[in-house]
């Protein structure tokens, strides 16, 4: 009953916007003037015409350029998105034909200029009207007005933009990609220059596994149990060695802090492979177990399960603790000293400033920190990978009982070149990892009272 | 408001627009050739020789060898398409191999080349693969590399030859047969729990899969072509595990995981092990260590040297009893209880990249590369075993003369040369792993047990060759 | 009677203190200096050793590190990772800084999509994306270019803002009033406030932004092809096995630079608001 109610209700909902939507586009286009209309002819035009001479050519400017980028390659790469090429490379031949992930890869750039495009011109288009509108009644702004304004009331555009165009670049980009290539049968034998063609099999592939859903089970439980155990561990500690570095009686505070900062500094995957020879078989921890007349541990061998795990785990909270305590350290000076002051005069003890103070500054400035670590545990690569990367278990499918789904779909993916195959599990676990993780971010009290302290 | 999101924008699609502009138009007059080596030859200097020796021949026709200069293991799949590979590439057969599939190297007409008639057919197989229905050769074998056992004969008993050498032909018994190799050890470690007598890396994949071949197992059916048919559990492939299993009861956990590997040369110096086994390039190293050992103990450089060369043996792998139960005593006199181990090995030489500037020149430096005079100074300065068998003058060079033997009887048994080779390492290393580790522990494993074992890396194997490809 | 007892509680409080720092010491130290031992060890090999440490020291291995550069040119790889690291340190830095300031003091449409976006986008596996990564660069003409790689480092940094911004949210908005009233434009006040007062969380960025590059060896691996171009880490983990000192010596030596740059900046680590002469 009430679902169905539901359902109605959102679809008068989007009725009633479409309804409002073609009426306001209505009320739009009876109301615009000529500078609106030349501005939807050539991008810019109603920008002059309102006497916006820098911010016309501006627009002009872009629109020349991108029609360049669309005659140019655009369209071609746009074509070449929903082909991904016709014609095979024969390189003995020297026959130079379709490369189906370049294509790929400049067919998402032309989306994203398509996008930018309509984007800058309803942007245009709105700017004209705007400024028609204002030019009859009082002064339209000028180009310096504008840039004096970015420096001020919309300060966060221009500070936003660079990151924003890296991250877009960088990080996105990449995103998509590999997403949409989990709809390709791209990987194994269909690499360049073979023709890579828009496909479900991947997905198909997976379903169709048996080993697969039990595998995925296994590794996603220890993988949320390695996550949170490992997040909590690294981050109390790191707090409790911050807060004791900062402990008054504590004399030459930076010296005791290289400690923790050498082991930082020596790379990452340096200390796992040392570690990971130190606790070997013929390693030094061993030797010195046998030299006490002890038999050698298997610490990271094949029937270890749980003593690999809590070697992994130390391991991790070895290279991981430092830098909490860095940055917990950092966050610390912020606290507001008069509330000691206060609390002093009022008599209460050392403990109880520790739990009214202390305790819940730090807590709410570095519960960014808490999330940020434990997106970086669920994702840890290194440890199992330097520790155990030769060792497949029973009952997983290409898989050890320490293995980390990263692990996994690196084994999967890069080892044997299954990237269809690949990208459709990793599409998979981003989706579970990131609806968990964003309703727990959500409900975080960092998100939902940023300025508590403020 | 939006100006700056315009500008930068703007820009954006500028340099977008740039990019399908740019074109790779330079043309130099000279003719390089991008040759990429492996890291040894770099280092011992053999690159600089045969390069040298390469421009110094063809001074004057405009044509000069460079080191390509990047990591031995480049992807050419990756990086060839895009103008980044080297021209001429020196691979194990299963790298380069994997490439023929996206014809990123050429073919080659090996029966044009000087060194056809003296490169025996069985390397050349290596680099056999069949391209839309006919066979092409896609390389030029240089070196084959296989594993051979390392001993110290300063180890030996001091009554070998009376009491070691039953079937008197002045070869210790301990290393020409398994059943005395695991006696001699097993004597070795009853008096002294600190000391190996045989003792090697038990999960190595190369060295150790030959106990499976020799028992009737194979890699891939259809001599090493059809991935679907995955033979490392047939036959009585599970002897040949047992063996494994037996062996690791003469060592401890360190057989089960990369210890031996990493101590092996120094181990082998200061006396912890007896016997190796390893491939003949480390044999250098073998030499180093135990040189530094001599002097130690107050030798001079020379004589530690000398010592070190007369005392280090290389020799092919110890018989197997054909029963397969190495744990008993057989009569070693009698030749029909016994069979040469077979092994797995390599086959490394050059390919030309499709995506070389110049081919033709390509093809001339592989052929230089591979003549004579220069496949024996790498065998001198690198002491690799070479593929070409007029190579062999050297009478005394141990190794070279078992690798052609066995090269020759099948004995040898050649890496796949196909794309799905690389899904078969980490299954194989486990299951040996699994079987090392009860081996030299708990030791409950039952004959069948060997069986199941084999049976899920197989399924392994399968599983991502097949279902997920 | 009190004073003596608050006086051996402290005393007892300082034993403790003491002894815990010491224990957490050794924990960090063993691990390093064993590693910094075995790089002196004579014969260049860590599994000779019968018990944790070498018997026999030299500084061959050190002087390996950096003469012998035929195949393995350690100094040129040092000076490139250098020049990566300072790159992204800073341009990353500056881009993760803008980031959280203006996520944490502005209110505009888009900025709780923003944020959740970039959580979201972090829990995405990073090597899958590393193909894009490397078309994307064929595509630029970036291989074999150390400014390429330093952006790619500096451009995703701000995925990373997170933290920062809690750092951001903990300054007290009663210092900006101020300097609003007196008509600061917000670049102004960014400048002359925010920057000061946010030292640890800038040093602490740097840092973290400085030593990535060091260790990281799956990108630069990808994009740089050419040996002498390589960085410290790709080169280290080209290394045979054969090769285990220099090894060491090698990934000791990359501690060097992220040290110093330790000590010279570990005194603004602890200089912000509480030592600062502004206060809420």
């Amino acid at each position: 009953m009430s679902k169905e109610k539901t359902k109605i209700n959102v679809f008068t909902k989007i009725g009633n916007r479409f309804k409002n939507g073609i009426n306001g586009l209505k009320l739009f286009f009876k109301k615009c003037g000529r500078e609106t209309y030349s501005s939807m002819a050539f991008m810019g035009l109603g920008q002059i015409l309102n006497g916006q001479f820098v911010k016309g050519i501006l627009y002009a400017l872009a629109e020349v350029a991108i029609v360049v980028y669309f005659a140019l390659t655009g369209v071609k790469d746009f074509i070449g998105f929903f082909t991904l090429g016709t014609t095979k490379a024969d390189a003995w031949l020297q026959l130079a034909g379709d490369n189906s992930v370049i294509m790929l890869l400049r067919g998402i750039l032309s989306w994203i200029v398509l996008t930018v495009t309509v984007a800058l011109y309803l942007s245009c288009i709105k700017d004209a009207n705007k400024y028609a509108e204002i030019k009859g009644v009082g002064n339209v702004p000028s180009f310096r007005d504008d840039l004096s304004s970015l420096l001020n009331k919309n300060f966060f555009k221009i500070a936003l933009a660079l990151p924003l165009i890296g991250v877009a670049i960088f990080n996105v980009l990449p995103i998509v990609f590999m997403i949409l290539i989990a709809f390709t049968n791209y990987g194994g034998e269909i690499v360049p220059p073979e023709l890579v063609d828009w496909s479900f099999d991947s997905f198909r592939k997976l379903i169709a596994l048996g080993d697969f859903s039990q595998t995925f089970g296994r590794i996603l439980a220890w993988n949320f149990l390695w996550a949170t155990a490992s997040t909590a561990f690294n981050y109390f500690a790191g707090l409790g060695l911050a807060l004791l570095y900062n402990k008054k009686c504590v004399k030459g505070k930076a010296i005791w802090r290289a400690f923790p900062i050498l082991a930082y500094a020596v790379p990452g995957f340096i200390t796992l492979l040392a570690f990971q020879f130190m606790f070997s078989n013929g390693g030094p921890i061993n030797n010195m177990i046998v030299n006490n007349g002890g038999q050698i541990v298997d610490f990271l061998g094949i029937n270890s399960k749980w003593i690999a795990r809590g070697i992994g785990f130390f391991v991790n909270a070895w290279l991981s603790i430092p830098s909490i305590m860095l940055l917990a350290t950092g966050i610390l000076t912020n606290i507001n000293t008069d509330l000691y002051e206060a609390a002093r005069i009022d008599g209460a003890n050392g403990f109880v400033q520790f739990r009214k103070i202390t305790l819940p500054f730090v807590l709410f400035s570095t519960t960014p920190v808490l999330i940020s670590q434990f997106v970086g545990n669920f994702n840890n690569f290194g440890v199992f990978y330097f520790l155990r990367k030769d060792i497949l278990t029973d009952g997983y499918l290409a898989a050890n009982d320490t293995d980390l789904l990263i692990n996994w779909l690196y084994r999967l993916s890069i080892d044997n070149n299954y990237y269809g195959v690949g990208a459709a599990i990793s599409l998979i676990i981003f989706v579970i990892t990131s609806v968990i993780s964003l309703i727990v971010y959500v409900r975080s009290s960092a998100y939902k009272r940023e300025d508590t302290f403020k | 408001m939006k100006k700056v999101w315009s500008v930068v924008l703007a820009a954006l699609l500028v340099v977008c627009a740039c990019v399908s502009l740019i074109s790779c138009g330079k043309g130099g007059k000279e003719i390089i050739i991008r040759v990429l080596e492996n890291d040894t030859a770099k280092d011992k200097g053999y690159l600089d020789y045969l390069l040298n020796a390469f421009n110094e021949k063809y001074k004057d026709q405009n044509v000069k060898a460079v080191d390509a200069n990047m990591d031995e293991y480049c992807d050419l799949e990756n990086d060839g398409p895009y103008g980044y590979g080297p021209d001429v590439l020196y691979q194990a057969n299963d790298i380069l191999m994997k490439y023929v599939n996206g014809k990123h190297i050429l073919p080659i007409e090996i029966s044009e080349l000087d060194c056809y008639e003296h490169i025996p057919q069985n390397a050349w197989d290596a680099y056999k693969a069949n391209v839309e229905g006919r066979d092409v050769y896609c390389g030029v074998p240089v070196n084959v590399q296989q594993p051979l056992l390392f001993y110290r004969k300063d180890m030996l008993p001091d009554n070998w030859k009376t009491d070691w050498d039953k079937n008197n032909n002045d070869i210790p018994d301990m290393v020409e047969f398994w059943t005395e190799m695991y006696r001699y050890s097993k004597s070795i470690r009853d008096t002294d729990k600190s000391k190996f007598g045989y003792a090697v890396n038990l999960t190595n994949e190369y060295f150790n899969s030959g106990f499976l071949f020799s028992y009737g197992a194979y890699v891939f059916g259809n001599n090493n072509t059809d991935d679907k048919d995955i033979g490392l559990a047939s036959g009585d492939a599970k002897i040949g595990a047992k063996i494994i299993w037996d062996l690791a009861g003469l060592m401890d956990l360190k057989c089960a995981d990369e210890s031996f590997t990493n101590a092996r040369t120094t181990m082998l110096a200061n006396g912890t092990i007896f016997a190796n086994v390893c491939t003949p390039d480390i044999t250098t190293q073998f030499l180093k260590d135990l040189a530094l050992e001599y002097k130690k103990q107050g030798l001079s450089e020379e004589q530690a040297n000398e010592k070190a060369n007369e005392n280090l043996i290389l020799t092919t792998l110890p018989k197997l009893p054909k029963n397969g139960d190495i744990t008993v005593e057989q009569d070693v006199t009698d030749e029909t209880l016994w069979m040469s181990q077979k092994t797995m090995g390599g086959v490394n030489g050059y390919g030309i990249s499709s995506y070389a500037k110049n081919r033709e020149w390509s093809l001339k430096f592989v052929e230089f590369a591979t003549s004579l005079e220069m496949v024996t100074k790498r065998q001198e300065l690198l002491g690799i075993v070479p593929a070409r068998d007029d190579a062999l003058t050297n009478e005394d060079d141990i190794a070279t003369k078992i690798t052609f033997q066995n090269l020759n009887d099948g004995t040898l048994v050649v890496m796949p040369s196909i794309s799905s080779v690389r899904a078969i390492w980490t299954p194989i290393k486990s299951c040996f792993k699994t079987i090392a580790t009860d081996g030299c522990g708990k030791r409950t494993f039952s004959i069948d047990d060997m069986q199941t074992e084999l049976n899920k890396m197989v399924a392994n194997i399968k599983s991502q060759i097949e279902t997920l490809q | 009677m009190r004073k003596p007892g608050i006086r051996a509680k402290k005393v007892a409080d300082s034993c403790l203190t003491y002894a815990i720092l010491t224990v957490v010491s050794m924990v960090f130290l063993f691990p390093i200096l064993w590693l910094v031992l075995s790089c002196f060890s004579a014969n260049g090999s860590i599994y000779s050793f019968n018990g944790f440490f070498p018997t026999s020291f030299s500084f061959d291995s050190f002087k390996n590190l950096f003469t012998d550069t035929k195949t393995y040119n350690y100094p040129s790889w040092f000076g490139y990772t250098l020049l990566v690291a300072v790159i992204s340190s800073v341009v990353g830095t500056l881009l993760v800084i803008l980031t959280a300031f203006t996520i944490s003091s502005f209110q505009f449409s888009g900025r709780k999509f923003l944020m959740k976006g970039a959580l979201v986008l972090g829990m995405f596996p990073s090597f899958m994306g590393m193909t894009a990564v490397y078309l994307l660069m064929t595509q630029f003409g970036f291989i074999n270019n150390h400014v390429g790689l330093a952006l790619i480092y500096a451009g995703g940094a701000p995925m990373g803002y997170l933290v920062q911004k809690g750092f951001f949210d903990t300054i007290p908005s009663s210092i900006y009033e101020a300097a609003r009233i007196d008509g600061a434009s917000n670049l102004h006040i960014f400048c002359t406030i925010t920057l000061p007062l946010s030292k640890p969380i800038i040093v602490y960025t740097l840092l973290t932004q400085f030593a990535w590059p060091w260790s990281d060896f799956i990108l630069p691996k990808l994009l740089l092809k050419d040996r002498e171009l390589w960085t410290v880490a790709v080169g280290l983990m080209s290394l045979p096995e054969t090769e285990f000192a220099r090894f060491a010596a090698g990934s000791v030596f990359i501690a060097v630079p992220i040290v110093i740059l330790y000590f010279f900046l570990s005194k603004y680590l602890i200089n912000g608001l509480s030592a600062g002469a502004v206060k809420g």
